[in-house]
């Protein structure tokens, strides 16, 4: 629907995800590396996920329970993805400490640290809306649009942009819960976020839209 | 990149169905037409990628040799040549395609008016390093850009397998001990001279000191000359038309200035997370024949889907992180090409086979993680 549309749907999915990165993360060269490596990991655990699944598509779209497997093991292949990050940033916490008590500044405070699980998250949210939303937004600079079958009355590319940025915050905020939770040995915030990212990827494909199209 | 992406964007959504073929070097030993069988495609491209090779390589030896007689300023001058025949010529045909596309509504001398003072104002830039750096910056995109447009109008497959021998090319260029690169980068050290070139300098947000650009044994990262024989469709004709392939050499300017300011010497924490940017003191130089097959990968990918191009556009980024972090570890002129064209090239053919089928059927359903 035009470039003004499509530049539209794209800053809804990359809004504030964009303002984050402005206003705080850009203010640090090491948290935009932060970004682009997180970004990098998950683009890398989507190849492999497609790799995995690549034989079984295309999938029967009536039946809803081949969709309920690609969820399960999607979600869970990310978020074991995610516990191999906050490994990782342990070591390179304890590096950075090591370096600070070596140049006699002071070490990382907990908002240092909640700063760089937030760009981590920006990463994962920024490549989610990326490539769920934008790479498929291509069409929508056309004089056309498309309508799904589960909404009719919604264009597609809104619909996909309004999910992408309800995906990029949870993504987000989900790694800074998580770093807190991994960090405190807090149970119920460690469980908090795949229960989350579960349910709502779940959740996105079945229920409710009939209420909310039909207007 | 960005620029370039945009260009093919526009440029190629109105291309009807068979594109100029362009007789240069690079297809002189085979020009593919989209009818050959698969094997037939791969052998040609193979035969074009190593005559590119080839000629490179006899290129840089000549150049080497050249530097090793002392003839820096015949070399300038070349150069300098050569860019104002890029901006001029190539410059004007991308124009002219511009001006085709979006109907714009300019003479004939206005326009011969302003592309000349362009190309002129062009090569001042990036030879007098007096002016504003934004000016130099953006007149090195502007080559940039131009050339690697160029490059994504060869044949498909003939582009990708000319940037993998591009790529082991630098990697033996550099590292082996007889590759030509190695030697012009020894003479120039051991002369302390600098080698003319075509740099882009990437200067962080802190700067500390000024005057970063002009520090002795700076310029490491340069280019090389290669002919490039042009005989386009359009009116004008070109005997030769030279472009520039830069040999893809980093040097972290970073670490010689640590090592020089502080007398705590750079441990390989410090320089690594130097190098990172976290206490950036002074600018990363590269050249800038990197920023030209990185933007013909990333051109390429753009003919495909956007997907692709957000994919090696990350790779790029990606790979050039590893080569500057092999930089601080190892501490010596490194070919930057080879990582970022690896990455790059895998994550093109990864996206393009297998992400593309997967994403588009999630996105159809709903089906969101």
């Amino acid at each position: 629907m035009t470039v003004a549309a499509g530049i539209g749907y794209a800053l809804l999915a990359l809004g504030p995800s964009l303002a984050l990165f402005v206003t705080v993360i850009s203010k640090k060269p090491f948290l935009i590396l932060t970004v682009l490596s997180s970004t990098l990991l998950w683009l890398v655990s989507l190849i492999v996920l497609s790799g995995f699944w690549r034989p079984f598509l295309p999938l029967n779209s009536a039946a809803s329970w081949p969709f309920a497997v690609l969820i399960i093991t999607s979600v869970a292949f990310q978020e074991g993805l995610r516990l191999l990050f906050w490994k990782v940033y342990k070591r390179l916490e304890d590096m950075l400490d090591a370096f600070a008590d070596r140049v006699s500044k002071p070490r990382l405070y907990p908002t240092d640290k909640m700063l760089i699980a937030l760009a981590g998250g920006l990463g994962h949210g920024a490549a989610h809306a990326v490539f769920f939303c934008l790479s498929v937004l291509t069409p929508a600079f056309g004089p056309a649009t498309f309508f799904a079958d589960q909404c009719p009355k919604l264009p597609f590319f809104l619909v996909s942009s309004i999910i992408a940025l309800a995906f990029a915050t949870i993504h987000t905020f989900s790694m800074v819960i998580a770093f807190n939770g991994y960090s405190d040995g807090n149970k119920l915030d460690q469980l908090f976020v795949p229960v989350v990212h579960l349910v709502t990827g779940m959740v996105v494909r079945t229920c409710c839209w009939s209420y909310y199209c039909n207007f | 990149m960005f620029l370039v992406v945009i260009l093919v964007a526009v440029l190629n959504s109105g291309s009807s169905s068979s594109p100029p073929t362009i007789n240069t070097i690079a297809t002189i030993a085979y020009s593919e037409t989209t009818s050959d069988s698969t094997w037939d495609k791969l052998k040609g491209a193979l035969l074009n990628a190593l005559v590119f090779v080839v000629v490179v390589t006899a290129v840089t030896f000549l150049l080497v040799l050249l530097f090793y007689f002392r003839c820096t300023h015949f070399l300038k001058l070349y150069m300098g040549f050569s860019s104002f025949i890029v901006l001029l010529f190539l410059g004007g045909e991308i124009a002219l395609f511009l001006i085709r596309k979006f109907s714009v509504p300019i003479d004939c001398f206005t326009f011969l008016v302003l592309l000349f003072n362009f190309a002129a104002v062009g090569v001042f830039a990036v030879f007098l390093s007096k002016m504003a750096i934004i000016v130099t910056q953006g007149y090195l995109v502007a080559i940039g850009m131009l050339v690697a447009y160029w490059f994504t109008l060869l044949p498909e497959w003939t582009t990708w397998v000319l940037l993998v021998a591009l790529a082991l090319y630098d990697l033996a260029a550099v590292l082996l001990p007889v590759g030509p690169l190695r030697l012009l980068v020894e003479l120039a050290i051991s002369r302390d001279e600098d080698i003319p070139a075509l740099v882009y300098e990437a200067r962080p947000v802190i700067n500390h000191d000024q005057g970063s650009g002009e520090y002795e044994g700076q310029r490491r990262a340069w280019r090389r000359r290669r002919e490039l024989g042009n005989d386009s469709e359009s009116d004008h004709n070109i005997g030769t038309s030279d472009a520039e392939v830069t040999a893809p050499l980093i040097q972290n300017r970073v670490s010689s200035v640590v090592d020089g300011q502080e007398s705590s010497v750079a441990s390989t924490d410090n320089s690594f997370l130097e190098g990172i940017g976290l206490g950036s003191s002074g600018a990363i130089k590269l050249g800038l024949g990197d920023f030209i097959f990185y933007s013909v990968l990333v051109g390429r990918a753009a003919m495909y889907d956007f997907m692709t191009v957000y994919a090696c556009y990350l790779a790029i980024i990606a790979g050039l992180g590893v080569t500057l972090m092999l930089l601080a570890l190892y501490q010596q002129a490194l070919p930057a090409l080879p990582v970022s064209i690896a990455f790059g090239v895998l994550f093109y053919f990864l996206t393009r086979l297998l992400l593309e089928e997967f994403v588009v059927q999630c996105s159809l359903n709903l089906v969101m993680f």
